[in-house]
Parts: structure tokens; sequence; C-alpha cells
């Protein structure tokens, strides 16, 4: 069953913040999952304060709504936020210079007696207690005063007293400002260390290279607009620098490109949902992809995953199922109709099912939308278009040739793939919502293979969702949101990204899992 | 489908690009080009050897002879190029050029009878497509039968004679007449070289015809229409050679049953010639157009030195086996 995203996550939708005279933010869109250090930056002034301030609960928004965990809430205070499981570690450090780190951490929750009079032996345990319990590794004394401790170890304590209310959400603004970069790893290793245990972390720094390294999504601020929601895995710091500044090499058109990336960071809404499908010995009864997720599906040879993520693009010898797109159904039968509709289809098996070898790599890359390099009546090719659109694609997915005119069969393995998804990507202009792939890897070497996952996550990343079924178990844990494996023909309980583990996918495959 | 005078454009990967390496590179070339320099061989030869080759008069004569064959040739380019064959392409030749003139004969004007003519290249194509994209019979086998059943309709339809006289000026003139001092028949030559080189090199159509031929299943799944495609490519032979059969009706001055049926031996041997070169194993229009001079040549240069018919036919017979065994050697001609 497909569980629900929202679940898991903070969501903000459409947050929007006037002050006088200006807009803090506008309309951001974004969520933080519970099992993910999620970077937020933007320059001075984006909005990431604004941001956090009204995610910690000290702003109200003008506008907009937030979902902890699926429920709409109403977050009126510091406290309020906290109730919610969301606590902020301040920028500037809210510790009481004088007090023991053991008061500090425990700081308005101190075990008393009588009604007042503090029991400082309980005191002290409690908050080494607390201290090992989070952070086992981590020595430091909490009798002395903080403000005799290293800048790190009164972080570490700010994190500590946070997390005493064991949240879900964990607001760090700008944790390691102040850190030299001895200090920086040994707090980095604790930040990385909490989305395994149920802690999701908003992570605000200015050092990009720290966000790259710690994040697994990051959300992009600029004049109080999110202007982009990427896995950190599939950008650079320098792209990062771009969005930020608004320097988009290339597209130029900024505002375009918002709308995608701000869709796919919320846990996107179903764009394909497949009902009572039966092809074979397959048996599906629900199965909903969304947009900006990728979903594998794993299992034993035989276990029918291939034959379903194939049958919802061709419909062929389907005996039951109903099909939509985008809450549409698609009654029409054939693949065109799904084609058409914004599903793209990379099979395996490429020579024999997705290129034709004697033809040129222009030929190939043009074979679905060929009517792209047509002026008006979509009649007549324009061979400077029809060239300007290939580099593109070529330059794109770092397709290596030694000229368009090239056949095919020439290539190698993985660029032999890589014209496989190009297809899809030549004049394609944003058009396809879904994309299956089965083993789009195959045969790949490896640098192709960290590029055509690149290519996978650009397109969850743009809005689309992606489902791959794979024997390659490794790159499903690579590349995936959540897995379905099949056994004999039936999709089992989903396996979330947290789980994720080759014993659990093994094991899940082997049907035992329960 | 570029051609093969593209250049790696300006975005080109960086030059970690693997080059084929240089007798893979001289091997292509030879293939691309080993036809054409044979052809230009053959004519230098028989310009030094035979008398009467290298005259105006001959090479006129020779060029009106391909004429029909290479537009026989443009129609089965576009069925190879969508992988089907049609073997009764010879008999749709003949078809034409009957029905004709036997409605010029019996006093319809000449546009209806020409029109006639196009539409039962038409009927005789998409009968041909039914078959083959709604029944699945490869067309190799749907088009030996239609072939068959067209050869009786042609006798049929004459009681075997052929039909003459009474045929008006204006339609003999489309084949023995001549515009700015070359014979219509090269025009018309000319006009369906171009219009089905446009079509099949610079635009949509083209692309999807040669990506339906190229591999069915891949264009099936990237939703290309291949019914549609193929249905297309198998009515556009019997087009072009009801056209055809229409030319040779008006050059020969008569309606011949039989006139036809040797457009399906040269026409296959112009196709499989023209996939030799350019781009080998694939069907294209220039490539055509080099095939039909490559049996223009040669019939005509073994003519003048006076062989035999039959050693004529002998000739061709190896030729078409060498053409098709180079190409078969080197890529993945199927055509079943």
């Amino acid at each position: 069953m497909p569980t629900d995203a929202d679940a898991t996550c903070v969501r903000l939708h459409d947050i929007t913040m006037d002050f006088p005279g200006h807009r803090a933010l506008d309309g951001v869109g974004t969520s933080f999952r519970f099992d993910e250090v999620h970077g937020l930056i933007g320059e001075n002034g984006a909005g990431k304060s604004t941001l956090v301030n009204v995610l910690g609960g000290s702003l109200a928004p003008t506008r907009g709504a937030i979902h902890v965990a699926g429920r709409s809430v109403m977050l009126r205070s510091p406290r309020d936020a906290r109730a919610h499981g969301i606590a902020h570690v301040s920028q500037e450090g809210s510790l009481v210079p004088a007090f023991s780190g053991a008061a500090n951490v425990l700081l308005g929750d101190e075990p008393t007696r009588f009604g007042g009079i503090l029991r400082s032996r309980a005191l002290g345990e409690r908050a080494q207690a607390l201290l090992t319990h989070w952070f086992p590794e981590a020595s430091i004394p909490l009798d002395r005063a903080v403000d005799s401790l290293s800048v790190a170890d009164q972080k570490v304590l700010e994190i500590v007293r946070a997390l005493r209310g064991e949240p879900r959400l964990l607001i760090l603004d700008e944790p390691t400002a102040t850190l030299q970069s001895r200090e920086k790893a040994q707090l980095w290793s604790i930040i990385r260390s909490l989305p395994a245990r149920g802690v999701g972390v908003v992570l605000i720094s200015h050092f990009l290279s720290e966000i790259k390294a710690l994040s697994n999504r990051i959300t992009v601020l600029r004049d109080g607009r999110q202007v982009g929601c990427l896995k950190a895995a599939s950008v650079d710091e320098s792209w990062l620098v771009d969005l930020m500044l608004r320097r988009d090499a290339g597209d130029g058109d900024g505002d375009r490109q918002r709308a995608p990336t701000a869709e796919a960071c919320a846990p996107g809404p179903v764009v394909l949902e497949a009902q009572d499908w039966s092809v074979g010995e397959v048996r599906v009864p629900h199965f909903a992809l969304r947009r900006g997720e990728i979903v594998g599906l794993i299992g034993l040879t035989g276990a029918g995953h291939f034959e379903f993520a194939r049958s919802l693009y061709t419909r062929e010898h389907i005996a039951s199922g109903r099909i939509a797109i985008d809450g549409a159904p698609i009654t029409a039968p054939g693949i065109r109709a799904m084609q058409r509709s914004g599903v793209a289809f990379v099979p395996d098996r490429r020579m024999e099912n997705a290129l034709f070898a004697d033809g040129s790599v222009t030929a190939n890359l043009a074979m679905v939308h060929p009517e792209f390099a047509t002026a008006g009546a979509g009649v007549v090719l324009r061979r400077r278009t029809e060239r300007d659109e290939i580099a593109r694609v070529v330059s794109q997915l770092g397709i290596r040739r030694s000229s368009d005119a090239q056949n095919v069969s020439l290539l190698s393995g993985g660029n032999k793939q890589k014209v496989s998804l190009g297809k899809w990507l030549y004049g394609a202009q944003d058009r396809y919502r879904v994309m299956i792939l089965i083993e789009p890897t195959e045969g790949v070497d490896i640098g192709a293979k960290q590029e055509i996952y690149a290519h996978a996550r650009r397109l969850a990343e743009r809005g689309a969702g992606v489902l791959i079924a794979s024997s390659d178990l490794l790159e499903i844990e690579q590349l995936t949101d959540r897995v379905i494996p099949f056994v004999q023909g039936r999709a089992q309980v989903p396996i979330e990204r947290i789980d994720y583990s080759e014993a659990t996918f093994i094991a899940a495959i082997a049907g035992a899992a329960t | 489908m570029s051609t093969n005078s593209d250049t790696p454009s300006a975005n080109a990967a960086p030059s970690t690009a693997p080059r084929t390496s240089d007798p893979d590179r001289w091997r292509t070339l030879a293939m691309k080009y080993s036809t054409l320099v044979v052809l230009i061989l053959m004519f230098a030869g028989f310009g030094l050897f035979v008398d009467r080759f290298m005259t105006v008069f001959n090479l006129t004569n020779i060029l009106q002879q391909i004429s029909i064959l290479t537009i026989v040739g443009c129609g089965l380019t576009f069925g190879f190029a969508a992988r089907e064959i049609d073997l009764s392409v010879g008999y749709s030749v003949g078809l034409a050029g009957i029905l004709v003139p036997l409605l010029l004969v019996a006093g319809q004007p000449l546009l209806v009878a020409l029109g006639a003519g196009l539409l039962a290249g038409v009927a005789v194509g998409l009968c041909n497509a039914v078959l083959v994209t709604r029944i699945g019979i490869p067309s190799l086998i749907a088009t030996l039968a239609t072939g068959s059943i067209l050869f009786g309709v042609n006798f049929l339809l004459t009681g075997g004679r052929a039909i003459y006289g009474g045929l008006p000026d204006a339609f003999l003139q489309l084949g023995q007449g001549r515009w700015f001092g070359l014979p219509t028949l090269a025009w018309f030559m000319l006009a369906s070289v171009a219009l089905s080189w446009f079509v099949m090199e610079r635009t949509v159509f083209g692309r999807y015809v040669y990506a339906v031929g190229g591999n069915r299943k891949a264009a099936e799944l990237s939703g290309v229409r291949i019914v549609f495609y193929r249905t297309a490519a198998l009515t556009l032979v019997s087009v072009f050679a009801v056209i055809a059969g229409t030319l040779l009706a008006a050059r020969l001055g008569s309606g011949q049953p039989n006139a036809g049926e040797r457009y399906l031996l040269d026409g296959l041997a112009t196709v499989f010639i023209g996939m030799t070169m350019f781009r080998p194993g694939t069907a294209t229009i220039l490539g055509t157009l080099c095939g039909a001079l490559f049996i223009g040549v040669i019939n005509n240069g073994l003519n003048l030195i006076g062989l035999d018919t039959y050693v004529q036919n002998i000739v061709k017979g190896v030729i078409i086996l060498v053409a098709v065994a180079v190409v078969s050697r080197s890529t993945r001609l199927n055509l079943l």
C-alpha cells in the first residue's frame, strides 16, 4: 500500500510573509522530512531567517499553511512549535554563560523537589543521560560553566537541549559559523546522525560545501521566493550559487525554472495511478506514483516487476486495470495514448526495443519528436534547429560520439543507453510527467551510470514521477525514494528510504518480509 | 536523417569522443563509395571500348530508359525504408499501363484516365497494406499473392492483347515529348527523385518511415503510429508504380499487359544497389538513383555489345546477389 508521504514530514504550503513595505516570503512551498538533512540556502535577505521563524513559531505568516505529519497546524509560538515537534537552535546562541552545561541542557525543565528546590545531582545525571543518549561519543564536562567550553561544545549542548523534547524536526541556524574546521567535523557527524534517529534537520549555512556534504535535499531561496528544491547529490556548488544569485546560466528564464522545481519539493500529487492491474501472473490492486519521487521496483526473476512496469506503458495483454495520469483516466488503448499523455518509456534491451542500429545518432534521438525541428506546419525539417536540439541533448546527457551522423550501433553501451534516454529529451519540452525505466544501466560503464542517475534525479526534481524496475539493488538504493518489492507477481509492502539496506531488499524480494 | 556531411556541432562532447579507428573509417568509406566507383569505371569502360556509347543520342536514350525505372525505384525506396517489400510492383506498373489506355480508348478525358490510374495505385497499395498491417501477413508473401492477382486482372482486362490506336496526342506526349531539350520522362524522373528525396530526408514523415523500418519495435514503443507509416509506405510504392506504368504506356504508345513485369526485378536491383551506398543497409533515394543508373548503363552497354537478353538477366541476377551480399554482411538487412 502506498504510505502517505505527508506523514513523515513538515510541509509548507504557499507560505507568504508580508512586512510593512516588503514581502519577505512569497509563496514558499517545500517539505522537510524527518529522515533527511535539508539544506536551506540563500543570500542575506533572501528570507531564510523569516522562514525559520515561521517554522519555529516566532512569526505567524500572512498566508499559507503548515502541515506536520499530514495535519494542518497553527504555530502561534515557539512553544506551539515545540509541541508539534519542531525545535529551533538559533544562530546567536541561547546558553546562559554562567550556568553549568547540565543546567543549560535542562533549562526550563529542571528536576525539582518540593515544588522548587533543585535536585542538583539528578540534574547532572539527567543531563548526562540525555547527552549520552543522543551523542554517545561526545565527552563534554557538564558540570562546568558553559562559557569555559569550546564553541563547538556549546553548540552541541544547545542541540541536546533542543532534542530534549524529542522533536521530529530540528532547525539549525548557522551552527558552524563560528567554528574551527576540526570542531566542524565533530558537529557534522552529530548532524549526520540525527535523521537515522528520526529527527529531520533543517540546516542553514553559508558554507555551500557544508550544505552539499550534509544535506539530502536543498531548498534555495532568493528574494523571498523558492527558486529551487534539489537533491543534493545531483547539484554542484556553482549551480547552487547561480540559483541563489539568479545567474541562471543558459536558461535565462528563472521563473519558468522555478515552477517545476518548487513543485518537486513538496511530496507531489499523484501523477500516475493504476488500479486493479492484472497482467499475466501480476496482480497489483493499487499503485500510485507521485510527482518528484523516484520509485523502484525490485524482485527475483519472474517476480513480475518488469512486466508490471512495462505494462503500465504498453498495456499489452492486460486482463484488467484502470490507469490515470494526473487524475485523468486513459481510456484509449495503445502505446501512443500513454505517450501522448506524458508517459515516457525507456525499455530494457535497447538495441531491440529502443534504437535502430543502422540509424544515425540524430535519427535515433529524433525518433520520438522529429516534429520539434519543423517550422509551423510540422512537416518540413529545419536542419539548424535539429542540429541545435541534438547538440543540447548530447551535451546534457554527455553522449560521446564522433559525429551526429555516426551509426548508433558504433557507440559504447553507455552512450547507446543515453541515446535511448535522450529520445525522450529531444524536442520533448518538458512534456513528460512520468518516466518508466527498465534496467536503465544494463551493460553501462560506471561513469555513464552516474550520468544516467543524475538525469533521472533531474527529471524528478523537475516534477516528473520516475519509476525504475531494476535488478541492480545498488542502483535502487542510490536512486530511489521508495521501493516496491515484488514476490510472485504481487506487490509487497513498500520499503521507505530510511529502511534501505541490501539485507532489507533481499529479504523483501525473497518474500521474507511481512 | 542527417547525411554523411555532418560535422560535430559546436556543443559536441569533449574530444574524448571515441573516433572510429582508421581501418574502420576506410572500410566505411570504401563501403559507401565502392559502388559509385564501379559505376564510374563501368561508364568509362563502355565509353572507351563501345563505339556508340558516348554519344548524346545514346546518353539521352539511357536517361529515357532509366526514367521509368527510377520512378518505380523511388516508390520501392519508401517501401524498403519502412522495411516493406512489394513484389506486386511490376504488375501495378502493368495495371496502370493498361487501365489508362483502356479508358482513353473508351473516350474518357485524359485527366479522368490519369486520375483513375492513380486511384488504382492507391487502391492496390491500401490492399497490400491492409493485408500486411491488419492481417499480419509479411509483405513479401502478401504482395507475392496480390501480384499474382494483379497479373490475372491485367490479362482479364485486355484479354491478353495490347491496347493501341486512338490514344490522344496529349497522352503520348507525356512519354515521348521533349521539354527544354530533355525527354519528358527525364523531367518526370527528376521531379520524382527531388520530391521523394525531400520527403525522405527533410520531413517528419521521412524520419518516421525510416524509424519504423529501422526498428519497428523501438518506433512503436516511442509512440510512432507504425501502422500508418507502413500503410503510407506500401501505398507510395503502388502510387509510384502506377505513375511509372502510365508513363510507360505513353512512351510505348500502347497498353501492354506484360510490359511492367521487368520492373519488379530491375526495381529491386536498383534499390539493392542503392543500399550499398551512402548509408549502407538503408534504402535512400540518391542510392536508388545511382542504382538505376547502374542498371541503365549495364543494360545499355550490354545491348550495344550485342549480348543476349538472357545473359543480361544473368548479369543482373549476379549484381543483385553481390549487392545484397555486400549489404547484409555489414548491416542488419532483414526483410522478413
